[in-house]
């Protein structure tokens, strides 16, 4: 969105070379910035913003609004590929293990389920059904689809930091292939949020070039729309 | 009408009627929406029917105990103050809820229960002021621990162990969070227009102890005395809606924990500490006596040991003869 040149990478240790731990992060000549804040403070030191011509308001509800998706959407995913059995045993370990042989496999990726338990335990979210969590990612598109309208993106004409969130998480939900389809439903249920992404699909990620390695990615999911 | 509910919470102080943001909350957003609640102030979690507070004992579906939780049952009983917004006003509801909880909140807890200076001068003094004998002696430090692993969770390591990264970025996004709910309020009397709504009481129980409380290492505190519009909505709402000064409850007919029944449970605690204190003491001396052989028992019959010799001499007596 802010036509930066970017190489992406795929690595299997992409979460121990993070600083923080966390991945993406980015490699700029001897700097290494991990996760979307940082990225987004970063870029914006050297000059690039999406979110100059927001009043103090509207700043104020974009930081709400993003908070909003990493509370809900993000835990309501870590949720899905970690805490509900079925999905963990048939899709989440083979997929995490995949880079390593056995029984490396297992261990890397028992390892990570029980850090993830023990982080949902301390927020709360592990009484929590797999009812009650649909129902709250539910509620989050039911606002975020409430704040678009009819709009092209959240603030009007021009794309902010939200927008690129956004469409992250809602992309992934939809194109990742699960057990049930329960989660992608629930966002389908809302056609501004699936144009939304389709525009942003076309947009920024169809017409280039340099994001083929990313689009080779995402080839093994399925297709935006069916 | 069937028995109103009941709430329990933490007791007042600092100028509050609760001190737990949570318990807060609840309180809160029962008196904007004038719910009819009976309010049990307890000075510790185990008086609470399922040991966490706050705790709702409802008519029909038993104990409720998270804030959340007990705000939606409210509103399904019809005390709903959110009834009045629009759709994209309830959309905002959500996600600054969610800013508050992801970026404030936490911060709050650290100030007040990990911050070291603050910890021990302020909220362990407080709590193991208020906590009964014996429980001031374990809880205040259990809930520290609580605390302090929720937050290394949350956090991770990394900002744990460095108390300078911790400072610069983690203070500084609830500072901004500040701001940013201050440029959201506006000249505003509440988020909302002119009615509270459940933001509101959120966003209240997260100020009010930072406000309030007389925090030695008060950075945070100073920031938000700073934003003038944040201080003026957080006193108009304790003048408005809770207008005697923390601890002490209302007269009126849906508050049945008056002055009266403050005082009669304190009354009942030192009568119990001391029958407590003197069936202790009566325990010890008998078991020291029948330790040592000075009483005993025998076949039912009970008295001192003098007299045992004597029976028995009795019994021979009788036998020889």
């Amino acid at each position: 969105m802010c036509n930066l040149p970017v190489r992406v990478i795929c690595r299997a240790n992409a979460e121990y070379m993070s600083p923080s731990g966390k991945v993406p992060f980015i490699h700029v000549g001897n700097q290494v910035v991990s996760e979307l804040g940082p990225i987004v403070q970063f870029v914006k030191a050297k000059g690039h913003s999406l979110s100059d011509g927001l009043d103090e308001v509207q700043k104020a509800e974009m930081k709400a609004y993003m908070e909003l998706v990493n509370n809900m959407l993000l835990t309501a995913e870590l949720y899905l590929q970690w805490c509900d059995d079925v999905t963990v045993e048939e899709i989440t370990h083979p997929r995490y293990g995949s880079p390593y042989p056995w029984p490396l496999n297992r261990i890397l990726s028992y390892q990570k389920q029980w850090e993830v338990r023990r982080k949902m335990k301390a927020i709360g979210w592990a009484g929590k059904t797999l009812e009650q969590v649909l129902e709250d990612v539910d509620q989050c598109c039911h606002a975020l689809s409430q704040r678009l309208g009819t709009q092209p993106y959240f603030f009007n004409k021009h794309p902010t930091e939200l927008d690129a969130l956004v469409f992250g998480h809602l992309f992934t939900i939809l194109t990742t292939q699960l057990i049930t389809d329960e989660l992608s439903e629930k966002v389908k249920n809302y056609s501004n949020l699936t144009a939304f992404c389709r525009r942003i699909e076309q947009q920024y990620f169809e017409g280039h070039d340099k994001d083929s390695s990313a689009i080779a990615a995402r080839s093994s999911k399925r297709p935006l729309l069916r | 009408m069937a028995a109103p509910m009941e709430l329990f919470c933490w007791a007042g102080g600092w100028g509050l009627p609760s001190v737990d943001p949570d318990c807060l909350a609840v309180l809160t957003y029962a008196r904007f929406t004038g719910a009819p609640l009976k309010v049990h102030r307890v000075t510790s979690p185990w008086r609470s029917p399922s040991g966490h507070l706050p705790a709702l004992r409802t008519r029909d579906e038993g104990i409720i105990s998270k804030p959340q939780q007990i705000i939606t049952h409210l509103r399904k009983q019809k005390y709903n103050a959110d009834y009045d917004l629009s759709a994209t006003q309830s959309a905002d509801t959500l996600a600054f809820v969610s800013l508050l909880e992801e970026k404030l909140l936490p911060v709050l807890i650290h100030t007040f229960w990990v911050d070291a200076k603050n910890y021990v001068e302020h909220t362990r003094k407080w709590y193991a002021e208020t906590i009964p004998f014996p429980l001031n002696f374990f809880l205040p430090n259990a809930m520290h621990k609580r605390h302090l692993e929720r937050l290394q969770l949350i956090w991770g390591d990394d900002y744990m162990e460095d108390e300078e990264k911790l400072e610069k970025e983690l203070y500084r996004e609830a500072r901004e969070c500040l701001t940013l709910l201050s440029q959201r309020l506006g000249s505003q009397k509440f988020f909302f227009g002119d009615s509270p709504a459940s933001l509101d009481a959120l966003v209240f129980s997260r100020l009010a102890p930072l406000l309030k409380a007389k925090l030695p290492n008060g950075k945070l505190q100073q920031h938000l005395k700073s934003l003038q519009n944040l201080c003026n909505y957080c006193t108009s709402i304790l003048s408005l809606y809770f207008p005697w000064d923390g601890g002490e409850p209302l007269t009126g007919v849906p508050r049945a924990a008056g002055t009266d029944g403050s005082e009669a449970e304190e009354d009942p605690h030192k009568r119990r500490k001391q029958l407590l204190s003197v069936l202790v003491g009566l325990v010890a001396m008998l078991g020291y006596a029948f330790l040592s052989g000075i009483v005993s028992i025998q076949r039912g019959s009970v008295g001192p040991a003098g007299r045992q010799p004597v029976t028995l001499e009795e019994e021979e007596e009788e036998e020889e003869e």
